[in-house]
């Protein structure tokens, strides 16, 4: 690379460990004044949190970060304002109540002896709403502003505290096909305006549209920057999933069952749309896609947490009448919920007494809890799954993720009439060591028979531990892949919208 | 599929007698020999006949502890109980005005009582966005309001055949029925509360709804069924405040919704949901008794009985929250 160019912002050696997991390891990059760079990987490569500590809101371990070639250390994202990098979020984080201007002056409004100069700042917020040709006034609610009015206000914010480093965070996630397109207009103008921009995204569309350069991340570390023009579109998504498959994924060839299964024509409007699957005694089967996909609110809708408009679901051949998640339960279909401290735990309950919690009505005797019982099975349990505890009293908070997760599945274990277990993100968040047991039990579980469906965004244990891999995207199925045929570029290639304006955005 | 590091993990449950002893229940206890000692040093009358004379009125109110324990565990308020009193007293002097039997007057007061829990129950659990302490809010208004227009401008019913009342107010021993009636039903409410899989959903509700409702528990279910309990209560209530009271005028059960929430935070159940027991909530209710009975022997003002009720509140809430803090500073150094 050459040494001469004009970095705005470089950063050298970057590492941050959250508990138990690297979540940035070593990782370098480097944004040229007045570019457009896009920052791509797959979920969980570690791209937010580099955005993270770029705007201050996490202190890297290690690493050195250098603005216009002198280093700096943000304490805290006040710092990265000031210093002129601004961030705008898939979701802005504004005050939904107040008007577009008091969300652009928020923190630094126009005061004159004691008084806010109202006229005065709704003048200046017109006049940047103006300038990216904005379709609303200063004086309109946030709140009733659409995702992407939304997102212009927040550019409007970051113009007003005059930014120099604009981080755009899945800008077009939540924008329809015109939004992305007046969304790319503004970013153009930022560039000619001599700003720069970061943004990251899962569409090759955007990276095609906006960028010069593209830098890749994977499983937390730096892989490469490539010139747009210069790198192809298979390229790019080696780049982001290559990766070699060790024997970190325990599956076993198993004789597999007939159909436990299946699902049929779910939709839920706004959510997903005629969804159907199936799945086998002693199966795995992946269900995949990027973030927002649709797969967890079909699993939940199926469960019976959220209400679907219309969709059947049959176990072992017989239609079953799900309203509430107690109805799944005593099916015997557990879901392990993909937020194991809000969803899957009581984190000030002790562990015991969380594993229990599901079938505690089954051990007690005329509705008096059999607390003896209860102890016995949750040890036997917790135990089965080598849950790393000193006693079944303490508190869950009191576990690492790992941990928590292993309790969680202890749980699940421990209701007997169990057939179909459904984990959502099993491995979300906890370290490699405990991935690999989680997969073993998984394994476990598939060769006595129950049938399995497992939610990730993490390529590598679909492809690991499934027998068949759907693909969800926007809310649909878009594909169904046999073991023998899924690779990480074909789960890619139908989780990702395709291009469509022609320039390059085919994939691989 | 035996854990590989054949790891074991402890069942037996921990805790001596020390710790039970040093719980906030043995400190109400203790609190509650220290407010009858100072009933004795103030006033020349506070003796055991005398309390109990005056302990009728009182364990009116404390029936609705239970109830009112059961919601703060869930995580949510009800501050109508007060007006469901009101308007149970008024229905069933309408009643008993109107010729009924006293078993039947008695089932309009409890009866009209479990319908207002229910109102609260249902719209609670079909609007779960609404915090319970607006709708409860509205309805304690409400009720009171109906109670209001139900008793027109005299603004107060009596009455007329006491009998059955009379019946109620009577004693076996030097005690009132209604004590051995609270009494049971504090066994009762107590048991369920900390021993059955209902108890333990509470506390999981309180906790964690999230999670709860992921666990198969029916959440709306049990919240709507809890506030219907709560009424259901608060009838109990009324009845037995009408059999001090002979009558109900609009001011009746004015404040007790206060009253009843503060026993249940001062016998340590957490508002915030999923902590403390019913045990603390009905010691804490006859501190208060015998505290209000001592103080108004001695002709103290009841605005001041409220003062220092109220300051023993806050206190209750904030001595166990300094001394969590304590060991932690140790901890820092």
């Amino acid at each position: 690379m050459n040494v001469a160019e004009d970095l705005i912002l470089e950063l050298k050696g970057i590492t941050k460990i959250f508990p138990g997991v690297k979540a940035l390891n070593n990782v370098q990059f480097q944004l040229r004044r007045g570019e457009v760079h896009a920052l791509m990987g797959e979920n969980g490569a570690g791209k937010s949190t580099f955005i993270k500590v770029i705007t201050g809101v996490h202190n890297a371990e290690e690493g050195q970060m250098y603005l216009n070639g002198k280093e700096v250390h943000f304490k805290g994202p006040l710092d990265a304002q000031e210093a002129g990098i601004a961030a705008v979020y898939q979701h802005p984080t504004s005050y939904p109540e107040l008007s577009v201007t008091e969300n652009i002056f928020m923190g630094h409004e126009t005061v004159k002896g004691g008084i806010i100069q109202w006229r005065e700042m709704n003048e200046k917020a017109q006049e940047l709403l103006d300038s990216l040709d904005a379709d609303f006034k200063a004086t309109d609610e946030v709140g009733a502003l659409s995702v992407a009015q939304q997102q212009m206000t927040e550019i409007a914010k970051a113009l007003s505290s005059n930014a120099q480093i604009f981080i755009l965070d899945e800008p077009t996630a939540a924008l329809t096909a015109n939004e992305s397109e007046k969304l790319y207009g503004i970013v153009d103008k930022l560039r000619e305006d001599g700003k720069s921009v970061i943004f990251i995204s899962h569409r090759f569309e955007d990276m095609y549209r906006l960028a010069s350069r593209v830098t890749v991340f994977r499983d937390s570390q730096y892989i490469g920057t490539y010139d747009v023009d210069g790198i192809s579109n298979a390229d790019l998504i080696k780049a982001m999933v290559g990766r070699e498959i060790t024997d970190m994924y325990p599956k076993e060839k198993i004789e597999l069952g007939k159909e436990i299964f299946r699902i049929e024509g779910m939709s839920r409007t706004g959510f997903f749309k005629d969804v159907s699957l199936n799945v086998r005694a002693g199966e795995i089967v992946g269900l995949t896609g990027l973030v927002g996909a649709g797969r967890t609110e079909t699993i939940e809708s199926v469960c019976g947490i959220t209400k679907p408009d219309a969709g059947k679901v049959y176990l072992e051949g017989k239609e079953l009448n799900i309203k509430k998640p107690e109805d799944a339960m005593k099916a015997g279909i557990i879901l392990l919920p993909e937020d194991r401290q809000k969803q899957g735990l009581i984190l000030s309950w002790g562990l015991g007494r969380n594993v229990t919690l599901p079938i505690q009505d089954e051990l007690a005797s005329n509705g008096f809890n059999d607390e003896k019982k209860e102890r016995e099975l949750s040890k036997e349990r917790l135990e089965e799954v080598d849950t790393k505890a000193v006693t079944i009293f303490q508190p869950a908070s009191s576990l690492s993720g790992g941990n928590q997760q292993k309790v969680v599945v202890a749980k699940a274990l421990a209701q007997s009439n169990m057939k179909v277990v459904i984990m959502d993100e099993p491995t979300k968040g906890i370290d490699v060591g405990a991935k690999k047991e989680i997969y073993e039990i998984m394994g476990q579980l598939a060769k006595k028979g129950y049938g399995i469906i497992m939610i990730s965004s993490e390529m590598p244990e679909i492809i690991g531990m499934s027998d068949r891999v759907y693909v969800m995207r926007n809310g649909r199925v878009s594909g169904c892949l046999d073991r023998s045929e899924v690779t990480q570029e074909r789960i890619l290639e139908l989780s990702m919208e395709q291009g469509s304006s022609g320039n390059g955005g085919k994939t691989a | 599929m035996a854990g590989k590091s054949g790891r074991e993990i402890s069942a037996v449950p921990e805790g001596g007698l020390k710790e039970k002893l040093l719980t906030w229940e043995g400190a109400l206890v203790l609190i509650f020999v220290a407010v009858n000692i100072l009933g004795m040093i103030i006033s020349p009358v506070y003796n055991a006949t005398n309390v109990l004379r005056e302990m009728p009125k009182y364990l009116a109110e404390a029936f609705m502890v239970f109830g009112m324990g059961y919601i703060l565990v869930l995580g949510d308020i009800d501050i109508s109980v007060g007006s469901i009193v009101c308007l149970s007293a008024t229905m069933a002097c309408f009643a008993g005005n109107a010729g009924m039997p006293f078993v039947l007057v008695a089932l309009v007061c409890i009866l009209t009582g479990l319908v207002c829990g229910l109102i609260n129950g249902i719209i609670a659990s079909r609007f779960t966005e609404l915090p319970t302490m607006i709708i409860t809010l509205g309805t304690q208004i409400i009720f009171r309001g109906i109670a209001e227009v139900s008793l027109g401008s005299g603004g107060s019913i009596s009455m007329n055949n006491t009998d059955g009342l009379s019946a109620i107010a009577s004693k076996i021993g030097p005690f009132p029925i209604s004590f051995f009636i609270l009494v049971i039903a504090a066994v009762v409410f107590i048991t369920i509360l900390a021993k059955t899989t209902f108890g333990r959903k509470l506390y999981a509700i309180g906790s964690n709804q999230t999670a709860a409702k992921y666990a198969g528990i029916d959440v709306q279910g049990i919240r709507c069924l809890c506030f219907t309990l709560l009424g259901c209560l608060s009838g109990v209530s009324a009845l037995f405040l009408l059999s001090t009271l002979y009558g109900a005028n609009t001011t009746t059960g004015n404040g007790f919704e206060m009253e009843v929430i503060a026993m249940c935070v001062f016998g340590g159940i957490a508002t915030t949901g999923g902590k403390g027991n019913l045990i603390g909530g009905f010691i804490a209710a006859f501190i208060i008794f015998c505290l209000k009975i001592a103080l108004g022997q001695r002709n103290i003002n009841t605005q001041l009985i409220l003062v220092i009720i109220g300051m023993m509140l806050i206190l209750s809430v904030v001595i166990p929250a300094i001394s969590a803090a304590i060991p932690k500073k140790k901890k820092l150094k």
